[in-house]
């Protein structure tokens, strides 16, 4: 659970009652607040857009430059949004700031809300995290009794509630606008857009959303400087990061190392390789919508331009290992049932186009599958990319076309074979 | 506010800022295809076939939810939009039972037209579809989720036009439907729209199921007259059932934009309800007996001719109805008031507390044609009774002879009791209309009218607004339009000696005669109304 020496948003996570405000204030928490607090809000933007910090939801956009977007000359109040909806398979990193440095969070959350200028901040907490929420809930009643939440933080005028709110188990509530609409209390879909939350977001007011593991960086920005940030991780990668590794590794956790690091290394260095010394087939890099890696694509940087590059996604940095005892058929089918199951069935392509490619793979996986139904699949996966209000369509069609093209074989032998060469072909 | 230039599949066309690209579509001729879109509702972008290609932008984009930007270039007609909407047609069929031959809406469907106009030839889809059972929903709707395809527009009209979330989305994924909240059932009034709206066959009219196909009937334009708003409605007539099977809504942007209430819309159902009456009727101590019309009308007219020899014009009452045409009332006006001398002459008001919804109000004057009947000066003379007074006078045997233009309830005159004691009272007693009610089972004299359907003539609704009815149909009852009737009674009372070819003469005439009315014709009036000349001045004074 602890990073290697150098952590930064691991330091003190490995710490008995590290989640305690005692703890980390001991630790120098809250002190990056007070400097923020001495500054204007336009020099955390600054200091931000500086560091190089981009989003660590999936989309690496820059968190200062969504910032910036938020109207200056508005009479609206704004809103700072959390997004700790972390629901993607193979994602469990924001967890771990949630349950163990909830006051890492809190502080980066009341900076970002003084930056942008929003009295109000929610975090919007997966509804299966209801330790984490407990937790969380806590951390604000403490930070609040210190002064550091609530009213005129710190004497310095400027006040920030912080709320945590519970989702109710909606994948499509970790989309910003889902989100947005399930802190409205209606049912969590995507809005269009335009207009963009910063604009036109919760409650119909400038809002920003940002993921638990961005907010987190940014006391150490405030603290130690842009520079000092820049300086981690490669020119356009910046920063810390925390890898959920998991999936065919001797030690599966939440590891933190600098933007870059190759994943290879991650594999073998921070999990310790593959148990048994089995050979790696492939690796989802970033969480279950990236599009699959062949094991023997996986020297790659770890960072959101390197995985594009390599045809694959950075996303949220949680690779899932597959050893050769995985079946990538079975695979793609478990992927495509997760994003079946929670399209929030708004748009046409995604509603239906997701439940197709779910009973294709399954036809496939059981052995009952045609060569015409790959084509078919990886049609339908064209059919929905691009073509939906929100980014889920893109999810479920990338990785089900990720693996029938990398794993096209595969695919063959079980339509020829008529059974799974694995063993598969069953719900176990 | 300023207007933008773009080009949509090279067509230049200029639109107010703000227009989406469906709407610019239509300005420059150029047809894009939409289910959820809805000029009425809030645009959902849900549906993706209105998926349209702008250039310089790597992906489609919805339609209906973009914007016309100043130039801009829209491309529908690519291989790229082309496909796009194919696939989306694909995915809508998937789980869609396409069981058109036994769908009510088969025939003016639009996923049906699409399918037809952009869908390949035969689905991929070889799995079990989803399948769900019917449902009534209440509202007089039935609901089949097979056929839905999940556009919204229901749950939309019942939240944003009755803003009541009687319909609602439910669960996700594929297996997202649309259903009642809790297993209620949908109360609004507006409900009814929705039949209407609904781009499949997923929620249609209980009233209409299995009546007929859409395109048997025969659609002519008609309003509503069942309140003074004047809702402006298609009557679908089935020639060979010689049957009116439904009224539905008529767009017309200046009175009820896409909507009409359910009242207005099972409205159709009274048209041949049993109480029709088939044909004039003498009543003669207790025995009731069909007259022919040629002999009823001058014995009428002897009757009341008889009773002003006698008593003088002050013992006739006449209770006109502002549910008649401005062409009767015209007509009622010149007979009973400018050439007899009837001073007692009226109609009764017939207001109920209105129904407002956020977007559409049912408007509390249950009459149609005030508004002319105001115009038109469907008031006592000098000296004259209103109608309270003149059921009273009739009561207590001042008044000896009384005409209803309209029968209707007791209390809609006043006391139900007191009218029951005029109408015992009066020596004569004639009621011209079109179904049997309390005060026709006491005339004397009734004469079978013709309801807004079945006849030709123009309204005036409560915005001061002159819209036309038309004949529908020809019915095989023995029953007169009623300006037909009034016009013979004037002639046999000798109020005027020739016959108008038809009811655009007569209006011409009233048109003529009447300063508020000037200037309009049939063909100005047209199929969405016009304003009477007074109606935009009313408004000016205030």
């Amino acid at each position: 659970m602890s990073g290697p020496s150098g952590a930064v948003l691991t330091k003190t996570v490995h710490l008995p009652n590290s989640h305690t405000l005692d703890v980390y204030r001991q630790h120098g928490g809250y002190e990056a607040l007070a400097i923020a607090l001495k500054k204007t809000p336009d020099d955390i933007i600054d200091m931000v857009k500086r560091s190089g910090l981009r989003g660590r939801g999936g989309a690496g956009f820059p968190a200062g430059t969504k910032w910036g977007f938020v109207p200056k000359n508005t009479d609206k109040p704004k809103y700072m949004c959390v997004n700790a909806d972390e629901s993607e398979p193979g994602a469990f990193k924001d967890r771990l700031i949630c349950a163990k440095d909830p006051h890492q969070l809190i502080e980066g959350t009341v900076i970002g809300a003084f930056a942008i200028g929003a009295h109000r901040s929610y975090i919007y907490v997966r509804g299966e995290f209801a330790a984490e929420a407990r937790i969380l809930d806590a951390a604000i009643a403490e930070a609040r009794k210190a002064g550091l939440v609530g009213k005129n933080i710190l004497n310095s005028g400027f006040d920030c509630e912080v709320t945590v709110y519970r989702g109710a188990g909606a994948y499509i509530c970790g989309e910003e606008t889902g989100l947005i609409e399930s802190i409205e209390g209606k049912r969590g879909q995507p809005r269009l857009k335009p207009p963009f939350p910063a604009v036109v977001g919760l409650f119909g007011c400038p809002t920003v959303v940002n993921n638990v593991e961005t907010l987190a960086c940014v006391p150490h920005i405030v603290k130690h400087g842009w520079e000092w940030f820049a300086g981690i991780g490669t020119e356009r990668n910046t920063g810390p990061k925390l890898y959920g590794l998991s999936g065919h590794v001797v030690k599966p956790g939440v590891y933190e190392a600098p933007m870059g690091i190759p994943l290879r290394k991650l594999i073998d260095e921070f999990g310790g390789g593959v148990p048994g010394g089995r050979p790696i087939k492939a690796v989802i890099p970033g969480g279950a919508s990236c599009p699959v890696l062949r094991g023997d694509e996986i020297d790659v940087p770890m960072d959101f331009d390197s995985m594009t590059r390599a045809g694959s996604l950075f996303g949220t940095g949680t690779p899932v290992v597959m050893d050769d005892t995985c079946c990538m058929v079975k695979a793609a089918w478990i992927t495509a049932r997760f994003f079946a199951h929670e399209s929030c069935g708004q748009c046409t392509p995604c509603r239906e186009g997701a439940g197709w490619l779910q009973r294709l793979l399954w036809k496939i996986e059981t052995g009952q599958g045609e060569e015409k139904d790959i084509d078919t699949l990886l049609s339908v996966t064209d059919q929905i990319e691009g073509n939906t209000i929100c980014a889920l369509g893109d999810a479920a069609a990338w990785p089900a076309r990720g693996f029938a093209k990398k794993f096209r074989d595969e695919f063959i032998q079980h339509i020829r074979e008529k059974r799974c060469p694995l063993g598969g072909g069953s719900l176990n | 506010m300023a207007n933008v230039t773009l080009k949509i599949d090279g067509r230049s066309v200029s639109v107010p800022k703000g227009t989406n690209l469906v709407e610019a579509g239509k300005t420059a001729g150029v047809f894009t295809p939409h289910f959820c879109y809805h000029p009425g509702l809030p645009v959902v972008g849900v549906c993706r076939i209105c998926l349209v290609e702008i250039e310089g932008r790597p992906k489609l984009v919805a339609g209906c939810a973009t914007p016309a930007e100043e130039g801009m270039t829209v491309i529908t007609r690519s291989a790229k939009v082309k496909e796009a909407r194919r696939a989306v047609m694909e995915f809508l069929l998937i789980h869609h039972p396409l069981d058109c031959p036994m769908c009510d809406k088969g025939g003016e469907c639009t996923l049906q037209d699409y399918t037809v106009a952009m869908s390949g030839p035969a689905t991929r889809f070889k799995f079990e579809k989803n399948t769900w059972p019917e449902e009534d929903v209440g509202g007089k709707l039935i609901l089949n989720k097979n056929r839905c395809i999940l556009c919204l527009r229901c749950v939309n009209l019942c939240k944003d036009v009755a803003g009541i979330e009687e319909i609602a989305v439910l669960a996700r994924g594929e297996e997202t439907y649309i259903g009642t909240i809790g297993g209620q059932k949908i109360e609004n009034e507006l409900a009814g729209n929705i039949a209407d709206i609904c781009p499949v066959g997923a929620l249609t009219s209980k009233d209409f199921r299995f009546k007929s196909r859409p395109w048997e009937l025969k659609n002519s334009p008609s309003v509503c007259t069942l309140c003074s708003k004047g809702c402006n409605t298609i009557v679908g007539y089935h020639p060979r059932r010689d049957e009116v099977l439904r009224f539905t809504a008529r767009e017309n942007m200046d009175v009820n934009q896409w909507w009409i209430c359910d009242r207005g819309r099972g409205q159709f159902h009274s048209i041949h309800a049993p109480n029709r009456l088939s044909g004039p009727v003498r009543r003669d101590n207790g025995s009731v007996k069909p007259v022919l019309w040629h002999e009823a009308i001058p014995a009428i007219a002897a009757a009341l001719k008889s009773v002003i020899a006698k008593s003088g014009a002050g013992a006739v009452g006449v209770v006109a109805s502002a549910e008649l045409t401005n062409e009767e009332l015209f007509l009622a006006r010149t007979i009973f008031r400018d050439k007899l001398g009837v001073a007692n002459f009226d109609f009764p008001a017939r207001p109920q507390p209105p129904v407002v919804y956020p977007k559409f109000t049912i408007e509390g004057d249950k009459n149609p044609n005030t508004r002319g009947a105001r115009a038109l000066g469907i008031a006592p003379g000098q000296g004259g009774r209103s109608v309270r007074d003149i059921i009273q006078a009739a009561a207590e045997g001042e008044i000896r002879a009384l005409v209803f233009l309209r029968g209707g309830d007791l209390d809609t005159f006043g006391d139900a009791a007191l009218v029951a004691r005029a109408l015992e009272r009066v020596e004569l007693l004639v009621v011209l209309d079109t179904h049997a009610s309390p005060v026709s089972e006491k005339a004397h004299w009734v004469l079978a009218g013709a309801t807004h359907v079945e006849k030709d003539g123009t309204y005036t609704n409560s915005q001061g607004r002159v819209q036309r009815v038309q004949r529908v149909f020809t019915t095989s009852r023995d029953i007169r339009e009623d300006w037909r009737v009034l016009q013979e009674l004037g002639l046999a009372l000798g109020a005027f000696s020739e016959r108008v070819a038809g009811a655009e003469e007569l209006f011409a005439r009233l048109a003529a005669a009447n300063p508020a009315f000037r200037g309009l014709t049939y063909t100005s009036v047209g199929e969405l109304g016009a304003p009477l000349a007074s109606a935009t001045a009313d408004v000016a004074v205030g």
